[in-house]
């Protein structure tokens, strides 16, 4: 054999072994950064209590309440659980939590009207949704300002990023359409025309498929992501409001109805309808996907809800009028 | 209540309502009256969608579909303004009505997208009437003149709710 194919047997090796030692860096990444497997706070903002109120899963107890000021209303907690950032639409601010010690860390003006939050899985920035110039500003929490904006359809309310953080997907609420991001460029790829009046929106695990909650239709639309295509619309309660994914399952809460939806995502139709508090609002699911917890804003409560059961199981009380507008669980 | 209005008829005149944008804090109301009376004494006065002669500032109600789901009603208040409304859910047998307001123009009520859930709760011979709203202020921009601000729009709607709650016990317990 001559010398220089034992050379390059010799390279493969070392390339295939680094290539794996590469993945397996990627999966240790992955996991590091991916949500927790469990969680057992959840930090729901009072928008009429200028508040926010932490509680305790485990026995649905209130822990904390910090004042926050500015009437907030969207929430995101940061991918390693220690901060959690809020929108304060009245006073323009993005407020950060630091959730640990339960004390604002920092705080800082963000556009004209804030109002839907998301953080990224990985990159560290946080987007925001502005009410009034229909942009999203790119943020850096730690240096506390706006980086970027993207240029969106009109009232951008609930965002969602991919889990592998590739896009970031706004309901344009006025526009009647999502915005479909490219994160790395903060330039909008496409627009997908869904129902009346989309406020929240929630992007599957799988990162295949996201929901939005159509205030002014009363249906929930379902779009493929990867090809920014709609590919179903369901008819839920009065006035929906934002959406939550847990197994073959999407909870969807009626504000005017005071109830739950329960679309089964394979047929596309509900098949339960579960009362809650009045004005259900922010809606969230554990990482197993065992229970749901949603914020009555008329009843200033966080519900619990068992999946296995589709019943209420628990609830806390929390401050006046909460909202908990996006992912809130840690 | 009546003084509220005309108050806030007068400062609201000067201003559009922009009822297009979603932008301010939404606001809610509560108020509630116990009554020397059964529930179902009570429920028999305010129970028809179609009847709000209880309440003395409105004067007229023009409405169609009875008390289905969708029933529509128009109520011409005694200042000679008018509130438009439809039920959204009607539950006979736990007492309890939820409507909205479809139109109304601010100089009669400062509000938007206003809905609200009128209910009564029995012990005995006594009951508790609930009346609760949620709603936006009148200007639904940032910053709004004081008279359309936020606690205009809370002020407003608790002076309706009083205003009726309070005649409502007085009915009641007068013989109905």
């Amino acid at each position: 054999m001559p010398a220089g194919h034992r050379h390059e047997g010799a390279y493969r090796r070392l390339m295939l072994s680094s290539m794996a030692a590469m993945l397996a860096s990627i999966a240790v990444c992955v996991s590091a950064t991916s949500e927790p497997a469990t969680v057992t706070e959840a930090f729901v903002t009072n928008q009429t209590g200028d508040s926010l109120t932490v509680v305790s899963l485990a026995d649905m107890k209130p822990v904390a309440e910090i004042a926050i000021g500015g009437k907030p209303a969207g929430i995101a907690m940061s991918a390693d659980g220690k901060f959690a950032y809020l929108t304060s639409p009245e006073s323009k601010e993005l407020v950060v939590v630091d959730a640990g010690v339960r004390q604002v860390a920092n705080r800082f003006k963000v556009g004209e009207a804030p109002l839907g939050i998301a953080a990224h899985p990985t990159n560290g920035r946080v987007y925001v949704a502005d009410w009034f110039t229909h942009k999203i500003s790119v943020v850096d929490p730690a240096a506390g300002k706006v980086v970027a904006e993207i240029a969106v359809g009109d009232s951008p309310s609930g965002l969602a990023v991919t889990p592998d953080g590739k896009l970031l997907l706004s309901a344009d609420r006025d526009s009647d359409a999502v915005s479909i991001i490219d994160v790395a460029k903060n330039v909008r790829t496409a627009t997908v025309s869904v129902g009346k009046r989309p406020f929240g929106i929630t992007i599957d695990a799988a990162g295949m498929r996201a929901y939005t909650a159509n205030v002014a239709s009363d249906d929930v639309s379902i779009i493929d992501v990867a090809s920014g295509k709609l590919i179903g619309t369901v008819p839920v309660g009065h006035r929906p409001y934002a959406v939550a994914l847990a197994g073959q399952h999407a909870y969807v809460t009626n504000q005017y109805a005071s109830t739950l939806s329960v679309i089964d995502i394979g047929s596309l139709k509900v098949v339960q309808t579960i009362p809650v508090g009045d004005h259900p609002e922010g809606i969230a699911v554990d990482p197993a996907g065992a229970n749901v917890y949603v914020a009555c804003w008329f009843d200033n409560v966080l519900m619990r809800i068992d999946t296995a059961k589709m019943a209420v199981t628990g609830e806390a009380a929390v401050g006046d009028g909460p909202r908990a507008f996006g992912l809130f669980l840690r | 209540m009546v003084r509220a209005l005309v108050l806030a008829l007068a400062a609201l005149a000067l201003f559009p309502n922009l009822a297009s944008a979603h932008g301010p804090t939404r606001q809610k109301a509560t108020e509630t009256v116990e009554i020397n009376a059964p529930a179902d004494k009570v429920w028999a006065v305010i129970g028809n969608f179609q009847d709000m002669s209880w309440h003395p500032a409105v004067a007229k109600l023009e409405g169609s579909g009875g008390n289905d789901t969708n029933a529509t009603r128009t109520l011409t208040l005694t200042s000679g303004g008018t509130i438009e409304e439809k039920l959204l859910q009607n539950d006979p047998a736990k007492k309890t009505y939820k409507y909205e307001i479809t139109k109304v123009d601010p100089k009669v009520l400062p509000v938007n997208n206003y809905s609200s859930t009128l209910s009564v709760k029995g012990e005995g011979d006594k009951s508790t009437v609930e009346w609760k709203g949620a709603f936006y202020r009148g200007f639904m921009n940032n910053d709004p003149p004081p008279e359309l601000s936020d606690e205009a729009a809370v002020k407003a709607v608790k002076g309706v709710y009083r205003g009726g709650l309070d005649a409502l016990k007085a009915k009641v317990e007068a013989g109905g």
